[in-house]
């Protein structure tokens, strides 16, 4: 018999601790809330890895460095015929005027490669600017006036620490140099050069490691070639490999004894150390003039002059030494370029301001003069065409099917491949762009007319299942409504259904366009990944779009393009992210509830 | 009004608005209306009733071509208003609509302000030459609707924003702003409170005045009380039709004496 009075269930209190059930069901939960919780978590770490690295990245472009020096501009120079004429005046050698104001900025620098090196501070865009400038107002001829050049890409990584910090070094002694022909003998009354001695002399243990690593590399190698000659087969094979084992291990024991040289050197104290260029830079700056050490020992070191100092130096306790700890083989600026910028950071001629630049001027292959106006320009006009083609096209394809078109296998079909053109990869897109319409229709290359198409296709998909959901989603009283007081099916939709859904449709179309603004591949099949200079004015004019812009930049060798591909994947992400919000917001205000 | 008033409720004899004969409806295969012939008469009330899944909201329908937006519905037979075949080729069912407004079950204002509510209709037939005659066809609509001196001093109000019965007032003055001749009703009531539903069947005895009501409805008091002819459907068939006191206290048929008794539905 059953017994009625006890019951399946135990006690409420505590039946946790009892139920095994009851306690996995727990159990169960708590993993789910904390997988949940990871998931969130490294999401959120990645999005911050992320805005990290661009805004790292961007803050090296978010300023530009100007030098400013006096220039004479003399009617000879910039308008020989005297006429004032502007595009005379524009036709002038104003960069022989740049490199004339440099040289004699620093007269002492003589020698050809010095020379280039000097020229090399400003920028080749610095030349035009001042030409524009004087065109536009010639009155400025026949005066001096301070104008800020443009620093170049080099000068101006440098400043921003690029290459290496300049640090200045404590000095306590008197310093005394004397000439010896070419050499200067410099000698501290204390034991300044002594740091820096041990500095070159950590740097041959970090150079003899290297060595080191590379002789383990080649003794491998002489061992598998030792072990092939005793495997050989035939006379000839043994022969081969036993020789290039020999070389190997000749290799292996030359760079045993450089580096055993170097650890000797570093270890030992025989006085002084030869620097090359693979160690650090040791500077230093006397009486306005510069040596850079070639020699070094703790009191006293020798050097060369690399801008002129007195004859003799003695005694004189206002010097400074500075050790540039990037060696110069490892960095896109010399010495002398150093000590020309120290000198003119010196002098107060050296700016750094805010990069407007950037935003107001289309591509350059240097990079301190490029900036992204043109793209984003590209961008703009390139999205125009796209939403005036993808939005009409779409909200009435849309419309179509979801009120008019009957159910059908046609248009079953017909919305089965909607779908499927939805997960088209876009270069495809790019294709069909680049055979149809360049191809057959004859639409401008790298023009936005033909990006915006191609985009439209791309977005098409996107627009009509976010449009078609958002119909769908008005409830069918309001289509009976409108039909009821005698709304023909066309007015019920215009009138009704449409309102009712256009926040879904708007918001299916920003993120649409959003996406469609972050697409590179297709337009690279189309030619927008052309380099151009210009803004473009209209739709069939070349044009850049911005990711397109950041995948060039990104591909460039110089340095300082780094910087502008951050600073372009900023602006990008800014307009993806604000276009997003738009469409939050319509979301938010237009949301209607039934 | 209540029950005990319906045999001496006079029933005038009026003419015939709405002629069906031999009214059959399919959804796809299925046989949703066998074989209805009805006589719908003018500044009348006239109440549908039966079990659920009768038949009579797809009849109602089929009186202003609602069906027609259905695409696996069939309509054959003949609805002849005022002697014209309204489902003949020539007709456009969006004047037909014009003619026969609806109210339906669930209050649907447009999500829009209360005065556009009323005002979309006449607006898109171009029934108001300007603003001033608009105005008055609105005002003249909410008072044939019972809802003038509730929202006269907030007509730009969403209409969504009112009470479910005034929503279902706005929707009937809505209807009878195109000046229809006649107005189905589907359950109009049915998602009302008490004080809310007497206030709209106060209402359909007003509008009775003017226009030839035809009215659904689950309850049979609410048919009771508000109508001068009932139609009993079950199954499909319109078992009985006749005056509303005659149905009630004295059916012919004895499905309609079970139904009406509680025994089916």
């Amino acid at each position: 018999m059953v017994d009625l009075t006890q019951t399946p269930h135990g006690s409420l209190i505590g039946a946790a601790k009892t139920d095994k059930r009851l306690r996995r069901r727990r159990a169960a939960v708590f993993r789910l809330k904390a997988y949940g919780i990871a998931a969130i978590a490294s999401a959120g770490l990645a999005l911050v890895a992320l805005l990290s690295s661009v805004v790292v990245q961007t803050s090296a472009a978010l300023t530009e460095s100007y030098i400013t020096l006096p220039v004479t501009l003399a009617e000879a120079d910039v308008d020989p015929k005297g006429d004032r004429d502007p595009k005379e005046i524009l036709r002038a050698d104003f960069a022989g005027l740049t490199k004339q104001t440099l040289r004699e900025t620093f007269p002492t620098v003589k020698a050809r490669k010095a020379k280039r090196e000097l020229y090399d501070i400003v920028s080749p865009g610095a030349a035009y600017e001042l030409a524009a400038m004087v065109s536009a107002d010639p009155s400025l001829v026949g005066q001096t006036i301070d104008y800020p050049f443009l620093a170049s890409d080099i000068t101006d990584l440098y400043l921003k620490g690029s290459y290496g910090e300049l640090e200045a070094q404590d000095v306590t002694g008197a310093l005394s140099v004397t000439m010896d022909g070419k050499t200067a003998l410099l000698s501290s009354t204390s034991g300044d050069f002594a740091g820096a001695l041990d500095q070159v002399k950590a740097r041959l243990l970090v150079d003899a490691e290297t060595l080191r690593r590379k002789a383990a590399l080649q003794n491998n190698g002489a061992a598998v070639f030792a072990k092939r000659a005793q495997d050989a087969t035939t006379e000839a094979d043994m022969d081969k490999n036993r020789k290039l084992a020999e070389a190997r291990a000749a290799e292996r024991d030359k760079l045993l004894a450089e580096a055993g040289d170097l650890e000797a050197r570093a270890r030992g104290n025989q006085g002084a150390e030869a620097l090359s260029r693979d160690n650090v830079s040791l500077l230093v700056r006397v009486d306005g003039g510069w040596i850079k050490l070639t020699e070094v020992d703790a009191t006293s070191a020798k050097g060369t002059v690399i801008t002129p100092i007195p004859e003799t130096v003695s005694g004189a306790s206002n010097w400074d030494f500075f050790i540039s700890d990037l060696p110069e083989a490892s960095r896109k600026v010399s010495d002398l370029s150093i000590v020309l910028i120290e000198d003119l950071k010196a002098r107060g001629a050296v700016d750094s301001v805010f990069n407007w630049r950037f935003f107001s001027s289309g591509d350059s292959r240097e990079p301190e003069l490029a900036g992204i106006w043109g793209a984003a320009v590209g961008s703009f006009l390139t999205m125009m065409v796209t939403f005036s083609l993808a939005f009409p096209i779409g909200v009435m394809a849309a419309i179509y099917l979801e009120e008019f078109a009957p159910k059908n296998r046609f248009t079953d079909f017909v919305e089965v491949n909607i779908n499927n053109l939805a997960a088209v990869p876009s270069i495809v897109f790019g294709l069909l762009g680049l055979s149809v319409f360049l191809g057959v229709f004859g639409v401008p290359r790298s023009s936005p007319l033909a990006g915006g198409i191609v985009l439209a296709l791309m977005t098409l998909p996107t627009i009509i299942i976010a449009s078609r959901a958002a119909i769908k989603a008005v409830p069918p009283s309001i289509r009976d409504a409108a039909l009821g007081v005698g709304a023909s099916k066309l007015q019920a939709t215009f009138h009704h259904v449409l309102p009712l859904a256009m926040p879904g449709v708007l918001t299916g179309t920003i993120i649409g366009m959003a996406q469609a603004l972050g697409e590179t591949a297709p337009l690279i099949m189309i030619g927008m990944v052309a380099f151009i200079v210009e803004t473009p004015t209209a739709i069939t004019d070349s044009a850049s779009v911005l990711p397109v812009q950041v995948f060039r930049w990104s591909d460039f060798p110089e340095r300082a393009f780094q910087a502008k591909t951050g600073a372009a994947i900023a602006v990008l992400l800014f307009f993806l992210v604000a276009m997003n919000a738009i469409a939050i917001v319509l979301r938010r205000r237009f949301e209607r509830r039934w | 009004m209540n029950d005990m008033s319906i045999l001496e409720r006079t029933v005038d004899s009026q003419a015939v608005k709405i002629a069906a004969s031999n009214v059959q409806v399919f959804y796809g295969d299925t046989h949703a209306i066998k074989d209805v012939d009805v006589e719908i008469e003018d500044k009348t009330v006239t109440a549908f009733i039966g079990p659920s899944g009768c038949g009579k909201s797809t009849f109602l329908r089929c009186l202003n071509r609602m069906n027609d937006t259905i695409d696996i519905c069939r309509v054959q037979g003949n609805i002849l208003l005022d002697g014209e075949d309204i489902y003949d080729k020539r007709v456009d069912p969006v004047q037909l609509r014009a003619k026969v407004g609806m109210v339906f079950q669930k209050p649907n204002p447009f999500p829009k302000s209360i005065y556009d509510n009323v005002a979309y209709g006449p607006r898109i037939h171009g029934m108001a030459k300007n603003k001033a005659e608009l105005d008055e066809i609105v005002e003249k609509a909410l008072r044939r609707g019972a809802i003038w001196d509730e929202v006269k001093d907030r007509l730009d109000a969403p209409g969504t924003g009112l009470s479910g019965g005034q929503q279902q007032r706005l929707c009937i003055a809505r209807a009878v702003a195109t000046e229809p001749e006649v107005l189905l009703m589907d359950e109009p009531c049915s998602a009302l409170d008490p004080i809310a539903t007497a206030q709209v069947e106060e209402l359909i005895d007003e509008l009775r005045q003017r226009y030839s009501v035809v009215i659904v409805t689950h309850s049979m008091q609410q048919a009771a009380r508000v109508s001068q002819k009932t139609a009993f459907f079950h199954l499909g068939n319109l078992v009985e039709f006749g005056e509303t006191g005659q149905i009630f206290t004295n059916p012919e048929d004895p499905r309609t004496e079970s139904y009406i008794t509680g025994r089916i539905g």
